[in-house]
């Protein structure tokens, strides 16, 4: 297995507040990786970082052994990482078929696709999805949980082999939420790399392979499930006993 | 969702541009030589409006620029005025205001949000005192002179840059690119984060719609024959289609337009019958549309239109089943009665005989 992203020494800094602090991470080919922590870790603003959102104060990014360090979000889009938001960021005012055309038709750059192909293209990603007949709903009608599902739609239209998921399992009911988890080992089992924001426990412990813990911005463990449930540090601040 | 899908269809945007630019140009066969004077007036500021629209519009980037942007074309035309023929100036303008947005965009529309309003309208009074500082101090002449090529080709230029001003939106709209505006709108950190190189974008039709000011700029000068720096930079010039463009609804090709006469046309004639009261009036009327009407007065029109439908089905229904009940219960009813007392007089009849 080789590495699609790895991150070097990243901090980031906000005025004199360190969201992130020196935090080395990296994500192998194929894998599920959570990253969990208490609320203000620094995990969304990670995110952000690797993103393109936000620019490191410090450290390298890799993605595919590149440096993508400073790359602007558009570009590292186009290298094939995509993203999905914590709060969602769709177009509300566009049906939920326009959102998903817009990301395949800027998304994919080197590809020349018609009107034709478009439509076929995004209707498998709803199938895949389970939201086929919602897909000419305006997306200020749907529920947060269908929302949800319409921003990974729209993430995987751009075509990723690297998926970021922002909290996309939080505010589901149960069933919502088994229906989710089954959907990530789907998404696993094409081929797309998944590295995952969740404060379920439920979820990411059923799912993950490897789990990394920030904390004040800092990387406090990183293992398996199973190491994290045991490991003394995560207990005291995050998990709790 | 109902309303845009019945007037954003395409071949119903087309008729209507084909339409208009027909009769824009028809008109003056038919009409006395003030009402050409009215005309270009009002075709001014709906290429103005027009303009903006097209990139404040889906965005939602206030520009206050406009007046830089028709400005720069007015001033060259004047000083291009007695060297060049008025087509090569006319397009010399587009370039130059072309090149005032390109730059302008590449400034600021890396910014998002508030800065960019401010900056536009900076950049408005920059050059406006620029130029009136160069004229007192350097060549001590405030304001020039023009030659104007007369009226009816002043109007039929300005038909030509309405033209061009609506095709040039049709093609966006119906383009990827006009998606991706709308997208940058609605969200802006999403669209970039979905490949959308959205920097470039605004950037690219922000200056093109530069083109179409400084185009109508460079005619209008002609029209009004002697321009200063308050003339042709007119701060009203830059909030004016900001407000026609919300007086009428930005979301359609039609609200600009139909906003855009309809205020010039109640600016005028408030101007000539209520001089003293013109501006309140104004801010009454507008302050009016802005509360009960949020999306401009495209609504309203397109709630009458709807009502219409409304109606026409309704009317459609009653009279299907006024037939029904016709053919499947009074007919035969009356048809009874009918055969009924047929049968009572010839009963009659016969008992007489």
């Amino acid at each position: 297995m080789s590495k699609i992203l790895e991150g070097i020494g990243i901090s980031h800094s906000f005025g004199g507040l360190r969201a992130v602090d020196n935090a080395d991470i990296h994500v192998e080919q194929g894998e599920i990786v959570g990253l969990i922590g208490p609320n203000g870790a620094g995990k969304t603003t990670l995110f952000n970082i690797v993103s393109g959102a936000l620019q490191p104060t410090e450290g390298k990014i890799f993605f595919k052994d590149e440096d993508i360090t400073g790359m602007k979000p558009h570009l590292i889009c186009h290298k094939g990482m995509a993203r999905t938001f914590q709060t969602t960021k769709l177009f509300t005012n566009l049906s939920a078929f326009d959102n998903v055309k817009l990301a395949l038709m800027f998304g994919n750059p080197e590809r020349k696709i018609t009107r034709k192909d478009a439509e076929k293209e995004i209707n498998q990603l709803f199938a895949v999805m389970g939201m086929l007949s919602d897909r000419n709903k305006p997306v200020k009608d749907m529920s947060l949980a269908m929302q949800k599902r319409l921003e990974i739609v729209r993430a995987l239209a751009t075509n990723p082999q690297l998926l970021l998921l922002d909290e996309v399992m939080s505010g589901l009911t149960p069933k919502e939420l088994t229906q989710c988890m089954q959907l990530i080992s789907q998404l696993r089992n094409r081929g797309i790399t998944i590295f995952m924001i969740e404060h379920v426990m439920q979820a990411i412990m059923g799912v993950c392979d490897r789990i990394i813990v920030l904390h004040y911005g800092s990387k406090i463990a990183e293992g398996t499930p199973a190491e994290i449930v045991k490991d003394p540090t995560v207990n005291a601040v995050y998990l709790g006993k | 969702m109902l309303i845009s899908t019945i007037f954003e269809k395409r071949k119903f945007a087309m008729t209507m541009i084909v339409l208009s630019i027909i009769i824009l140009a028809v008109v003056p066969l038919f009409t006395p030589p003030y009402a050409i004077i009215y005309l270009i007036t009002i075709l001014m500021y709906v290429i103005l409006t027009l303009s903006w629209t097209m990139f404040s519009g889906p965005t939602n980037y206030i520009s206050l620029a406009t007046a830089a942007l028709f400005g720069v074309g007015v001033y060259a035309s004047a000083v291009l005025n007695d060297v060049l023929p008025l087509f090569v100036v006319v397009i010399i303008s587009g370039l130059l205001s072309f090149l005032l947005a390109l730059s302008i965009g590449l400034l600021t529309l890396r910014l998002k949000g508030v800065y960019f309003i401010l900056f536009t309208f900076g950049v408005t009074a920059l050059i406006r005192n620029s130029i009136q500082w160069w004229e007192t101090h350097i060549t001590h002449t405030v304001g020039r002179h023009l030659v104007s090529p007369g009226n009816n080709a002043v109007y039929g230029y300005l038909v030509v840059i309405y033209a061009l001003t609506l095709i040039f939106i049709f093609l966006l709209k119906n383009s990827s690119f006009g998606m991706a505006l709308q997208g940058i709108g609605e969200n802006e950190d999403a669209a970039e984060h979905m490949g959308i190189d959205v920097t470039r974008i605004k950037v690219i039709v922000f200056a093109i719609s530069g083109i179409f000011m400084g185009m109508a700029g460079a005619v209008m000068a002609t029209r009004w024959r002697y321009i200063d720096p308050n003339t042709a930079f007119n701060p009203l010039l830059s909030f004016l289609p900001v407000l026609m463009a919300i007086f009428g609804g930005t979301w359609l090709l039609g609200g600009p337009i139909l906003g855009a006469v309809i205020f010039t046309v109640l600016q005028q004639y408030l101007i000539t019958e209520y001089p003293y009261f013109y501006m309140l009036l104004m801010g009454l009327i507008l302050v009016l549309v802005i509360l009960f009407m949020p999306g401009g007065l495209l609504t309203l029109v397109l709630k009458l239109y709807i009502q219409l439908i409304i109606l026409w089905a309704k009317t459609k229904w009653n009279w299907q089943v006024l037939t029904t009940r016709w053919k499947e219960q009074w007919r035969p009813q009356v048809a009874m009665r009918f055969a009924q007392w047929r049968l009572r007089w010839q009963w009659r009849l016969g008992r007489r005989r």
